[in-house]
């Protein structure tokens, strides 16, 4: 059996149930932690499949510059005040290279934003919540018609921002702000995020919208140009 | 580099301390312990920072201010009223959990803070290289293009600024559509270099053997000193927690664990694994200082 598959085994059946059973039993707000310790124990197999594949120099580096990309895209767009392009860059990887890569690349570029703008108990969630968009991304990429149209593409970033990634953000505020778990005040937290959610898909949509096909077409050049993704080159 | 006694230990000793201190400080909202947490926290990033961390350390005061003020503005649950804001009672319970959160948040980011000074990414990578070598590369790889980036994409707008095309000034389409072009030509630039540098990479024989640290370094008996010592003290703490003694409910009646019989050595125990870093630091300057004044 696989090294990794082994440890996804032992992650769903040991962990979960040990972190939930503790959790529980923690005073105050054990069931923040117990939350967290899930998102993580969601966050190792990807990882472990990735470590597994033994990834050649050429996928390392084009993830990495993905992800870098990612966190920097910001600048960009710095003369426009709350204008975040990073969820259009992570899908884009996803549409690009599929969902395994595409949550790679949101994973890791939560991660190293973190790292510049202030790491946080909220970390393991961003990841989850960023390597969530790439990963429908890449599960969407099979469908050409949607990759085809400029506003088809924005479309499926608002929606993936607007209805998976920002309430798996809120998720976290639940816990963090929450004084206590009742269904009025977790609706309070989750209505609270929607106009942030709602302008975040918005960006999503017009980064897309101007930038998804385009550079669509430069990774496919740079992919013809250096004969990559070619048997044996690991990419 | 920092070249203390703590920040000179293996990086599994930093690592477990920053893990623990983090950890706890974020699980625990005993007014003792928060209030601990705030000074050995605040303690450890002067000593780390000097002058530079004065900033910082008042921003976070204020936000305490803000965050502790705030909460009976929220949250109107308590049983003795200070007095009434908007017809809402004023709660003395609420402030005190108010105070009790914001302690929390105020010393998880200054412990993140220290973290980021002491557990630089060579450490990271030498701790991790071997377990998720692709991964940790990657993060490396990665933090290390950031800079890069910004600097590109500053010379690009810059010289699409000198021929005229800059966004500062323009309506919001335009800014827009001029992020994008900056965006995209960084991105040509950016996939073209990385190709180059996989190449670079494949030339060197990368994946052809084990990583190699940066720094050669074992666990020696210092270290496993350290690490007991940091063991010993966490057990400790997770015992007294186990057993109630950090538990505090703050609502509709202030009520703490109390400070008598085992839950003393418990607390001890966490207020000397949080000023560990801060008194080998100590310690590294007194030293430093003495043998300076024998020359």
């Amino acid at each position: 059996m696989k090294k990794s598959s082994i440890a996804t085994l032992i992650m769903l059946f040991l962990l979960i149930p040990a972190a939930l059973y503790f959790g529980d039993r923690l005073p105050g707000k054990g069931y923040y932690l117990t939350g967290t310790l899930m998102t993580v124990f969601a966050l190792v197999p990807f990882f472990l499949s990735f470590e597994h594949r033994k990834p050649q120099a050429r996928e390392l580096t084009v993830i990495a510059v993905l992800c870098a990309i990612a966190v920097a895209s910001r600048l960009a767009f710095a003369w426009i005040p709350n204008f975040k392009p990073i969820f259009a860059v992570i899908m884009i990887a996803g549409f690009a290279f599929g969902q395994e890569s595409g949550f790679l690349v949101g994973a890791v570029s939560a991660f190293a934003s973190n790292l510049f703008f202030g790491q946080g108990l909220y970390t393991p969630w961003q990841m989850l919540a960023f390597g969530v968009a790439g990963l429908v991304a890449g599960l969407l990429r099979k469908q050409k018609a949607l990759l085809e149209k400029p506003w088809a593409m924005g479309l499926t970033g608002f929606f993936t921002v607007f209805l998976v990634v920002g309430p798996l953000l809120d998720t976290c505020s639940v816990f963090l702000a929450a004084n206590e778990l009742n269904a009025k005040a977790v609706l309070g937290i989750y209505m609270a995020g929607v106009p942030v959610n709602l302008s975040q898909s918005v960006c999503t949509f017009l980064t897309l919208l101007l930038i998804g096909k385009p550079f669509l077409e430069k990774l496919d050049r740079v992919r013809v140009k250096y004969g990559m993704m070619e048997a044996g080159d690991g990419l | 580099m920092r070249r203390d006694r703590f920040s000179a230990a293996h990086p599994a000793v930093s690592f477990l301390f920053f893990v623990g201190a983090i950890l706890l400080s974020g699980l625990i909202q005993h007014p003792a312990y928060v209030l601990a947490g705030m000074l050995c926290s605040g303690l450890y990033y002067c000593l780390l920072n000097g002058r530079k961390s004065w900033k910082r350390i008042f921003w976070l005061f204020l936000l305490f201010l803000l965050l502790s003020l705030g909460n009976p503005l929220l949250n109107h649950q308590g049983n003795t009223a200070l007095g009434h804001i908007f017809g809402n009672p004023y709660t003395l319970e609420s402030l005190l959990y108010g105070a009790s959160l914001a302690g929390v948040l105020v010393s998880v980011l200054l412990w993140a803070g220290c973290y980021n000074t002491v557990m630089t990414s060579d450490k990271f990578t030498m701790l991790f290289g071997n377990l998720v070598p692709a991964l940790s590369l990657l993060l490396v790889m990665v933090l290390r293009l950031i800079p890069g980036y910004f600097r590109k994409m500053r010379q690009i707008t810059g010289s699409r600024e000198s021929i005229g095309k800059g966004s500062r000034t323009d309506t919001y389409a335009h800014r827009l559509t001029e992020g994008a072009t900056v965006l995209s030509a960084m991105t040509s630039w950016a996939l073209e270099s990385g190709v180059t540098t996989a190449d670079s990479m494949r030339g060197r024989g990368y994946g052809t053997a084990r990583r190699t640290d940066f720094q050669h370094r074992g666990l020696r008996s210092w270290d496993w000193a350290l690490l007991l010592f940091e063991l010993i003290l966490l057990l400790g703490v997770a015992t007294t927690m186990a057993r109630g003694g950090t538990a505090a409910v703050f609502t509709p009646e202030a009520n703490y664990a109390p400070m008598t019989g085992w839950n003393v050595p418990g607390f001890a125990a966490y207020v000397l694994f949080l000023l560990l870093p801060s008194v080998l630091t100590v310690q590294e300057m007194i030293q430093w200082q003495i043998s300076r004044s024998r020359i």
